[in-house]
C-alpha cells in the first residue's frame, strides 16, 4: 500500500505530461456574483471560414445557462446557436440504432471463441429485440456473452453537453471570437477571522474571500473579479433563498456613510484577484482582501424577552462583539457579505474559536454587533408576575404616558366603556456569575401588536423605546449577583 | 516511514506546473484539538458515534523548509471533514497569495471523467479459460454509463456479460487521494519556517456525563462528571493538547462546504435489457462500521457503572473562562483517535447537600382520570457554600442511590448549562406512592358581571410510610385567574405555587375556582 502510494506520488512530482494539460478555452475571465453565479467571458483565436460555418465550444461550464451565451467575432452574424444535452450512453446508443445493423460477436463461455453476425435492431422496449437473418431474438437472453459493436455513434448524442453556434462569415481567417455567458456553479463569499482581545478592548481582523466552483469545469489561467452586493438575477439556485431567512437582529446596527476606495461597478463594489489564477473544478480557493490589526472592539450582551414569555428556567443572554468598519476608529473598509468568525486566546494565549455570525454587505463607517453566542455565566429569567383588567378610566389616565404620542394639539379622546384594557407586570432577573460587572441589553418586545398605543406607567429601570413593538432596558449587573427590573405595561389586548 | 518521508522532502526541488515549487508537509509537529458540542443536540440525547454533529478547532504546528521564490505548500494528514473557508494559516514570511482546497478525488469516476476523450486500455478475461485479450479505447462518455470506440466500433462496457476493465496509462493532473489543502506563498530567501495551521472540522462531539451517589442517609450526594469526546473523522490526532468548550457558540447554516459532493460516480447503465438491465456500481463509500452498542442508553450506564467504583480520579480536566463560555482542558496530551471516543474525568464534588421534594407542575384546568404520579427532584444550590460552586456543563446525571448495600439507579435526568449561582433542579422520575387527581367540583355563574367560573378539587394522596414535602405549580394561563382557594398561594416563575406536606399514608383535598380576569383592585387572592 505504502509502496502503491509512494509510486503514485513520483509519478505526479516528476512532472509526467498531464493527462488535463489541454483545454480548448481561451482568454477567460469570470466575474463572480455571490449569489452562486459567474459571468464567464471566454476569448478564443478561431478559424473561421468563409460563408456559413458551424462552430462548437468545448470546456464551456458544465451547468452553463445556454440561454444567457452572447457570441462576437469581427466580420460574424450569427445564424444560430444550439445547446445540445442529448448526451451518449449505452442505452441511448442502443435505442438510436433502431432499424440499423450492428455487428453481435458471441463469445463462448467454454472455449472463448468468437462467433460474428450482423443483427438488426428492432426495438429497444424493456429487452432489446433484433433480427438476425430470418430469425427474431431477445439480446441476452440467455445470459451467455455477447458484445454488441455499433459502425458509429449519432453525430447528435455528446459526451457532454455541448454549446455551438452556427455563424455567417464574410471572409476566411483566424481572429478573436468571444463568448459570453452565466453559470451557476461559481459563487463567492467573504470570511472573517476575527480576535478578539477583550482586556485590551481591541479586534484584530483577516478578510478572504472565499470562491467555489462545482461547475465541472476548470477555468484556466481567468482573470477573476468578484462583485459584492445584489444583482438582481433570476434566482438560480432557489434553494439559496433558504439562507437568506434569519431571526436573528442583523449585525449591522447602524449602516454607515463612508465611501471606500475599491473599484465600484455602479453601486457594487468589485474585488479584483491582483493576479490571474486557475479555477479548479471542486475547489475552494481563498484570497486575502483585508488585514487590519488592533481595531477598538467592546463586549456587550443582549436578550431579547417575547411577549408575556415566562421561564422555568434562566435563559443565557447574547455575547455581542461590538466594532466598527470606518476609517478612522475600525477595520477601515466595506465588508462583502459572509461569515465572521471569532476567536480568544485562551490561558496559554492560544486562540480558540468562540462562534460565528454571518454579516450582509456592510458600507464602511457602519456599527457592527456580531452575536457569538450564548454567555454560560449571564442569564435572564423573565416572569409575567401580574395580569390585570384595568377601568377605562386608568386607561385614560396613563395616556400621557403613551408611547408614541407623536401627534401635536388637542386629540378628543372618547372613552368606551366596553373596552377591555390590560395590565401587566413584567418582572425581569438577570444574573452574572461573572467577577466582573456586565451591562445586558434587554429588550422587551411585542409591544406592538395591532394597537400602537401602549403605556408603561411605571418600570424600575427607565428605559428607552427602540419601536413601537420594543423597549430597551440597559441593566448593568454587578459582579457575582443579581437585579431585578420590573416594568408595567398597559395594552388593549 | 522516515525513508518515505525523506523522499517527499526531496520532491520538494521538483517544480510544479505554474513554475512554482511544490513543498510538501505530510503532518504537524504538534496539534491541539478543541472540541465543541453538537449546538442542535438537547442535553438529554447523547451522542451519535455513528454522526457527530459538534465540530472541533483544530491547530497544527508544522515545520517547513521554503525555497527562494514562490512556492505551493500541500499540507497532508489534516482532518477529512476540514472547512476549507475557515483555514488560518500564520507564520509564513509573508501571507499566503492564495488558500485553495481541491476535492477532485482519484476515484473510478474521477478517472473516467478525466480521460473523456483520451486514449485507454481495455483488458478482456476469459472466465473459464483465463485467456486476457486487450486492446485499446477511446472513452466517448462517461462516468454515467461508458462508451468506448475500439478498433472494431463503438461499445457499451460492462454491457456485454464479458469480464472488462479499464486501465488508465497514469494519474490525470488534479486528482488526489483525498481533499487536499494548499497554499501559494513567496519567500525571498530559502527558510525553514514554523506555521500553525488551523482549522474547524466537523464530525467531532462532546458532552458531560454527570455520575451523582447519594450517601447514606439521603441528604448529600457525591458528584462525578465525565468529559465524552468523540472523533468520527477518519483521522486520529495523536499526542493532542485537548480541549473542551461549554457553552453554546454560534454557528451559520451557510457553514458547509460545496464542493465536499461533486467527486462524480460511476453509474454503468446499459441498454434495456430484462437479466442485466442497469448494473450500478457500489456505493463509493463504505457504509458505517457497526456501532458496537447500538443503544444509547446502555453507554451511559455502562460508563456510570464503572465510575461509580473507581477512586478519585488522576486526572481532571482544569477549566478556565474563554470569554463567555467555558473551556475544559485536559491536563496531559492524549490522543484523539480516529472513530474512537474518549473519557477524563471533569470534575468531583463531593458530599454536596441536597434537597428531595415532589413537584407538581399543572394546568389548573386540565382534570384527571384517575390518580396522576408526582415528579421527584433533586434541588441543589450551585455555590461553594453549598458543595458545588462550579460551572456545569449540560449533560446527563445517572443519579444512584444505594439500597441495602446495592448501587441502584435512582434516574437519569438533564442538565441544562449552569452557572455558578444557579438553583440546580434535577427531575429524577416520577413517585407511585405519592399521587394526584384533579377534579372540576362545579360550574356557574359569578355574582357581579355574570363571568363564569368553575371550581376545582386538587387531591394529594401519600401512599408512603413518610410524609411527603409536595410543591404544586398551578400554570395558570394569561386569560383567566385563580380564586378563593383553599389555602394561601405563593408564586414561584410567575405561577400560583402550594407548599404542602402531605402527611404519611394520608390524602389531602386542596381547592380553587378558574374564572376569567376581572377589573384591578376588585380582589386579591393571591399575592407574593
Amino acid at each position: 500500500m505504502r509502496l502503491v502510494l509512494l509510486g503514485v506520488l513520483l509519478a505526479t512530482g516528476a512532472g509526467v505530461p498531464s493527462a488535463q494539460a489541454q483545454t480548448a478555452q481561451g482568454d477567460v475571465s469570470v466575474t463572480i456574483y455571490n449569489d452562486n453565479l459567474a459571468l464567464v467571458q471566454d476569448t478564443r483565436q478561431m478559424a473561421i471560414p468563409a460563408g456559413r460555418s458551424r462552430q462548437e465550444f468545448p470546456d464551456v461550464s458544465g451547468q452553463i445557462r445556454s440561454e444567457t451565451v452572447s457570441f462576437a467575432a469581427s466580420g460574424t452574424a450569427i445564424v444560430e446557436q444550439n445547446f445540445d444535452y442529448d448526451l451518449l450512453s449505452p442505452s441511448q446508443l442502443m435505442q438510436k440504432a433502431i432499424g440499423q445493423t450492428v455487428t453481435i460477436v458471441r463469445v463462448n463461455p467454454a472455449t472463448g471463441a468468437e462467433t460474428r453476425e450482423a443483427a438488426k435492431i428492432l426495438a429497444t422496449n424493456g429487452g432489446v429485440v433484433m433480427q438476425i437473418g430470418n430469425r427474431i431474438e431477445v439480446l441476452r437472453d440467455d445470459g451467455l456473452p455477447v458484445r454488441v459493436i455499433f459502425d458509429k455513434v449519432p453525430p447528435n448524442l455528446r459526451a457532454r453537453p455541448t454549446l455551438s453556434v452556427t455563424i455567417q462569415s464574410g471572409s476566411a481567417g483566424s481572429r478573436p471570437a468571444t463568448l459570453t455567458y452565466l453559470t451557476p456553479g461559481i459563487g463567492w463569499k467573504a470570511d472573517y477571522v476575527t480576535l478578539f482581545d477583550e482586556a485590551a478592548g481591541k479586534i484584530d481582523a483577516q478578510g478572504w474571500i472565499t470562491l467555489t466552483n462545482t461547475t465541472g469545469t476548470n477555468f484556466t489561467n481567468a482573470d477573476v473579479v468578484m462583485v459584492a452586493g445584489t444583482p438582481n438575477f433570476t434566482q438560480a439556485d432557489p434553494y439559496n433563498q433558504y439562507n437568506q431567512y434569519r431571526p436573528q437582529p442583523s449585525p449591522v446596527r447602524r449602516a454607515g456613510t463612508e465611501s471606500g476606495s475599491r473599484e465600484r461597478l455602479g453601486d457594487y463594489y468589485l474585488y479584483p484577484l491582483a493576479e490571474r489564477t486557475t479555477i479548479a473544478n471542486a475547489q475552494t480557493k481563498q484570497v486575502s482582501f483585508l488585514d487590519v490589526e488592533g481595531a477598538p472592539a467592546s463586549k456587550g450582551y443582549e436578550f431579547r424577552v417575547e411577549w408575556g414569555q415566562n421561564m422555568d428556567q434562566p435563559q443565557s443572554a447574547y455575547s455581542v462583539i461590538k466594532f466598527s468598519n470606518s476609517s478612522r476608529a475600525g477595520l477601515g473598509d466595506q465588508l462583502p457579505a459572509g461569515t465572521v468568525r471569532a476567536y480568544m486566546r485562551d490561558a496559554r494565549g492560544q486562540p480558540q474559536f468562540i462562534g460565528e455570525s454571518a454579516i450582509p454587505h456592510t458600507p464602511m463607517g457602519s456599527e457592527l454587533a456580531i452575536r457569538t453566542g450564548e454567555a454560560f455565566d449571564v442569564k435572564v429569567k423573565s416572569t409575567l408576575a401580574k395580569r390585570e383588567r384595568i377601568l377605562s378610566s386608568e386607561w385614560v389616565r396613563t395616556a400621557r404616558m403613551r408611547i408614541n404620542s407623536s401627534r401635536t394639539g388637542t386629540e378628543i379622546v372618547t372613552v368606551d366603556q366596553n373596552l377591555q384594557y390590560w395590565r401587566t407586570t413584567m418582572s425581569y432577573t438577570l444574573t452574572n456569575a461573572r467577577p466582573v460587572p456586565v451591562t445586558v441589553d434587554l429588550v422587551q418586545a411585542g409591544l406592538d401588536n395591532w394597537y400602537h398605543d401602549t403605556r408603561v406607567p411605571s418600570e424600575s429601570v427607565a428605559g428607552v423605546q427602540r419601536s413601537a413593538d420594543e423597549r430597551l432596558y440597559r441593566v448593568t449587573v454587578p459582579a457575582n449577583g443579581e437585579i431585578t427590573v420590573t416594568a408595567v405595561f398597559d395594552t388593549r389586548y | 516511514m522516515r525513508s518515505v518521508c525523506v523522499v517527499f522532502l526531496a520532491l520538494a526541488a521538483s517544480t510544479g506546473a505554474a513554475g512554482q515549487q511544490r513543498v510538501l508537509s505530510p503532518r504537524p509537529e504538534a496539534v491541539s484539538v478543541t472540541v465543541y458540542r453538537d449546538p442542535e443536540r438537547a442535553a438529554d440525547r447523547l451522542l451519535d458515534r455513528d454522526w457527530l454533529g459538534g465540530y472541533a478547532l483544530i491547530s497544527e504546528t508544522r515545520t517547513i523548509d521554503l525555497p527562494a521564490g514562490p512556492s505551493e505548500i500541500r499540507f497532508e494528514g489534516v482532518a477529512d471533514s476540514l472547512l476549507p473557508a475557515s483555514v488560518i494559516v500564520s507564520g509564513l514570511p509573508q501571507q499566503p497569495a492564495e488558500k485553495n482546497y481541491d476535492a477532485r478525488l482519484l476515484s473510478p469516476g474521477g478517472l473516467i471523467d478525466a480521460f473523456l476523450g483520451q486514449q485507454v486500455h481495455i483488458r478482456r478475461t476469459h472466465k473459464k479459460t483465463g485467456r486476457v485479450t486487450e486492446s485499446e479505447a477511446i472513452v466517448r462518455s462517461g462516468p454515467n454509463g461508458i462508451v468506448l470506440q475500439t478498433a472494431a466500433g463503438f461499445e457499451a462496457l460492462k454491457c456485454s456479460g464479458l469480464s472488462e476493465a479499464l486501465l488508465y496509462p497514469k494519474i490525470p493532473d488534479g486528482l488526489s487521494d483525498k481533499p487536499t489543502l494548499s497554499l501559494r506563498t513567496t519567500s525571498a530567501a530559502p527558510a525553514r519556517t514554523t506555521v500553525r495551521l488551523s482549522y474547524l472540522a466537523t464530525q467531532f462531539d462532546w458532552q458531560a456525563n454527570y455520575i451523582a451517589m447519594v450517601n447514606s442517609g439521603g441528604r448529600s450526594l457525591d458528584l462525578f462528571a465525565w468529559l465524552t469526546l468523540a472523533n468520527a473523522n477518519d483521522a486520529s490526532f495523536p499526542e493532542a493538547q485537548t480541549q473542551a468548550v461549554a457553552g453554546t457558540p454560534n454557528r451559520e447554516q451557510s457553514d458547509y462546504d460545496p464542493v465536499r459532493s461533486v467527486s462524480p460516480t460511476i453509474q454503468l447503465q446499459c441498454w434495456p435489457s430484462d437479466d442485466t438491465s442497469d448494473i450500478r456500481n457500489p456505493p463509493p463509500y463504505p457504509p458505517p462500521p457497526p456501532a458496537a452498542e447500538r443503544d444509547g442508553g446502555d453507554e451511559g450506564e455502562s460508563i456510570v457503572v464503572t465510575a461509580a467504583r473507581a477512586p478519585a480520579p488522576a486526572m481532571v480536566a482544569a477549566q478556565e473562562d474563554l470569554g463567555d463560555l467555558k473551556l475544559y482542558r485536559i491536563p496531559e496530551p492524549v490522543t484523539v483517535a480516529a472513530n474512537a471516543q474518549k473519557q477524563v474525568a471533569l470534575l468531583t464534588k463531593n458530599k454536596v447537600p441536597f434537597e428531595r421534594v415532589h413537584t407538581l407542575p399543572v394546568d389548573p384546568s386540565e382534570t384527571t382520570d384517575g390518580p396522576h404520579p408526582v415528579s421527584i427532584m433533586i434541588r441543589m444550590k450551585n455555590t461553594k457554600a453549598r458543595g458545588l460552586g462550579v460551572p456545569l456543563p449540560s449533560g446527563k446525571v445517572a443519579v444512584f442511590e444505594t439500597v441495602t448495600g446495592r448501587s441502584m439507579l435512582a434516574g437519569e435526568p438533564q442538565l441544562e448549562d449552569k452557572a455558578v449561582g444557579e438553583l440546580v433542579e434535577l427531575e429524577i422520575g416520577e413517585s407511585p406512592d405519592v399521587t394526584y387527581e384533579l377534579t372540576e367540583t362545579w360550574e356557574g355563574e359569578s355574582n357581579d358581571d355574570g363571568d363564569p367560573f368553575r371550581r376545582y378539587q386538587l387531591r394529594l394522596i401519600n401512599a408512603r410510610a413518610k410524609s411527603a414535602a409536595v410543591e404544586v405549580a398551578l400554570a395558570v394561563p394569561h386569560n383567566v385567574r385563580l380564586t378563593k382557594p383553599s389555602r394561601r398561594l405563593g408564586t414561584k416563575n410567575g405561577y400560583p405555587l402550594w407548599l404542602v406536606t402531605v402527611p404519611a399514608n394520608k390524602s389531602i383535598a386542596l381547592e380553587y375556582q378558574v374564572e376569567p380576569i376581572r377589573l384591578k383592585n376588585e380582589d386579591d387572592e393571591y399575592e407574593d
